[in-house]
């Protein structure tokens, strides 16, 4: 059970109606690491998150979560699991309070006010911006505390695996950073994480292992490291910074 | 004296008119539904209201605890059953459901009650009160205040509850809502029984002034959705904002230019607003 894959998908097609976008995904997220997926505009990666968090039903394939068959579950019973997606452009209640957002996040846990309270205050720990803003509306927040306040909502929903698309978009490299430094801290806490970036090194740089992702198929896996000194791929994403 | 009466009979009867629109407003703002059946609701509470003081002696404002489990109840299994069905078809279909549903609603009340007016009177009667020469019959001011007190609940209700929070949440960002686990057709179903619940509430209430009869229910229906092109979708202060602007400018209106012409000053206003401030005095995205 420790060494088996948090999620795992074979052969998974997905897209929206009669538009197919992926084709035949074969992906294993690792439990307690931090995986990376890679990928052109339009590549697929975000598509991929949404069936991976329900949103999208998918189209064919296998969706392991825990060794358990959950393809075609809804996207409640997928978060009751811990799988947590954060999603593209934030999408926050902007006119609701940061703290409003927060609660949103831990809408579908049944526990007491105390152990919310609890989870808030270490959301703020983690984030202590938010903190300071907490009954600001979403919407009038910067972009770097919108992304604190996005992910802090995903942490609020208990992850075990946090998925996070388009972790640095937007966001000055001080603020990645940061955010880098967070991932890190809850990923050594256990937490398992798969991460959506556009930025390659930071994202190599980061994870354990990486999915490279072209036109709705899987190109290439390896390990963070391994890839980062790999000359297809570095001539592939890394070739406008090597000149 | 004559302006402070125009402006507290405006005063009071905005109050009257926020109530009538705000669970029309709530349904149209989360769920995108104009909802024809509102103002057969409103006449089924007054219904409500007048049977149980006929029949039992029973006072309106010991109605209201009835009247909201039941005509929640109504409202959600409408949703449940009917709309939820057709949630992703085009506005069109939903419009046309609820229209239908109104008619069957609408007639089932001629054939049971008649189409004669009632009237339902307190026996005493209430009498008023008077403050500076400015007169407000007592039935009248309670069904002000209890108004306000729904309307007062409904935003506790969505700024401060679990259930508040995610019909919030549903209207500003459905996939985003979805993603936190929320069950959307559920919230659609309790944000339609809450609508229902109001409106028959608001009923109870309009049974204490005004007369009763299924042939008024499209004159609710007017009031609430001029109340909210006013006051701008999307917030209980702006159906409150959007009720008192129509009272008072029915209010006026009708002591300048005579009563006749209510009606077709508060359509006027309506048309003006449409041009030139479609979202309304207080509109904005995001129920509150
Ligand atoms: N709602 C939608 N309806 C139809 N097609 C869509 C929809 N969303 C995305 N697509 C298509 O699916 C393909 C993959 O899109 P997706 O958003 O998954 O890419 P991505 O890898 O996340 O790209 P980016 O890096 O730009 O975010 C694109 O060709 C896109 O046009
Ligand atoms: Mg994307």
């Amino acid at each position: 059970m420790a060494d088996s894959p948090i999620v795992e998908l074979q052969g998974l097609c997905a897209g929206y109606g009669e538009i197919q976008v992926l084709w035949g995904i074969d992906i294993a997220v690792r439990r307690g690491e931090i995986t990376a997926l890679i990928g052109s505009n339009g590549a697929g990666k975000t598509t991929l998150m949404r069936a991976l968090s329900g949103l999208i039903p998918t189209q064919g394939g296998i969706y392991f979560a825990d060794d358990k068959d959950v393809t075609g579950d809804r996207a409640a019973q997928i978060l009751a699991r811990g799988i947590v997606h954060v999603p593209e452009g934030r999408r926050l209640f902007g006119a609701m309070s940061v703290e409003d957002n927060l609660l949103m996040g831990a809408y579908s846990r049944k526990v007491s006010r105390g152990e919310l309270n609890r989870d808030l205050d270490r959301v703020y720990g983690t984030f202590p911006k938010l903190c300071d803003r907490r009954h600001q509306a979403a919407a009038t927040l910067s972009g770097g505390e919108q992304q604190m306040c996005a992910i802090g909502r995903g942490l609020m929903s208990a992850p075990r695996l946090l998925m996070i698309d388009e972790l640095s978009l937007g966001l000055s490299p001080l603020l990645v950073e940061q955010l880098v430094a967070a991932l890190r801290a809850l990923n050594a806490e256990g937490m398992s994480i798969l991460l959506v970036e556009q930025d390659v090194i930071t994202a190599l740089d980061l994870c354990h292992s990486a999915f490279i992702m072209d036109m709705g198929r899987i190109v290439r896996h390896g390990e963070g490291a391994q890839l980062l000194a790999d000359p297809i791929i570095r001539d592939a994403y890394l070739g406008v910074l090597e000149t | 004296m004559l302006a402070a009466q125009i402006i507290i009979n405006a005063l009071v009867l905005g109050c009257l008119y926020a109530c009538i629109a705000i669970g029309f407003s709530l349904v149209w703002g989360v769920l995108n539904v104009i909802n024809l059946i509102h103002g057969s609701i409103i006449v089924l509470g007054a219904y409500l209201a007048w049977g149980a003081y006929q029949s039992m002696a029973i006072s309106p404002w010991y109605v209201l605890p009835v009247a909201v489990p039941v005509f929640f109840v109504f409202g959600y299994l409408l949703q449940r059953l009917l709309l939820n069905r057709v949630l992703h078809a085009p506005v069109l279909v939903t419009l046309t459901l609820t229209f239908g549903l109104d008619l069957i609603l609408n007639n089932a009340m001629i054939y049971f009650f008649k189409a004669d007016y009632r009237k339902l009177t307190l026996k005493p009667p209430m009498g008023s009160v008077s403050l500076f020469h400015v007169v407000v019959p007592v039935d009248r001011l309670i069904a002000t205040v209890l108004a306000l007190a729904l309307t007062g609940l409904l935003y506790l209700l969505l700024r401060h509850s679990r259930i508040g929070r995610a019909i919030v949440a549903v209207r500003l960002d459905r996939d985003a809502a979805i993603l936190m686990g929320v069950d959307v057709r559920s919230i659609y179903a309790i944000a339609f029984g809450i609508g229902a619940a109001l409106a028959g509430c608001a009923g109870v209430l309009m049974a204490l002034i005004f007369p009763i009869s299924a042939l008024t229910s499209s004159s609710y229906l007017d009031k609430a959705f001029v109340v909210c092109v006013l006051g701008g979708l999307g917030s209980v202060s702006g159906a409150l904002a959007g009720g008192l602007l129509l009272a008072l400018v029915e209010g006026i209106g009708s002591a300048a230019i005579g009563p006749a012409y209510a009606t077709t000053l508060s359509f006027a206003l309506l048309i003006v607003f449409l041009l030139f401030r479609p979202q309304g005095l207080l509109g904005r995205k995001g129920f509150e």
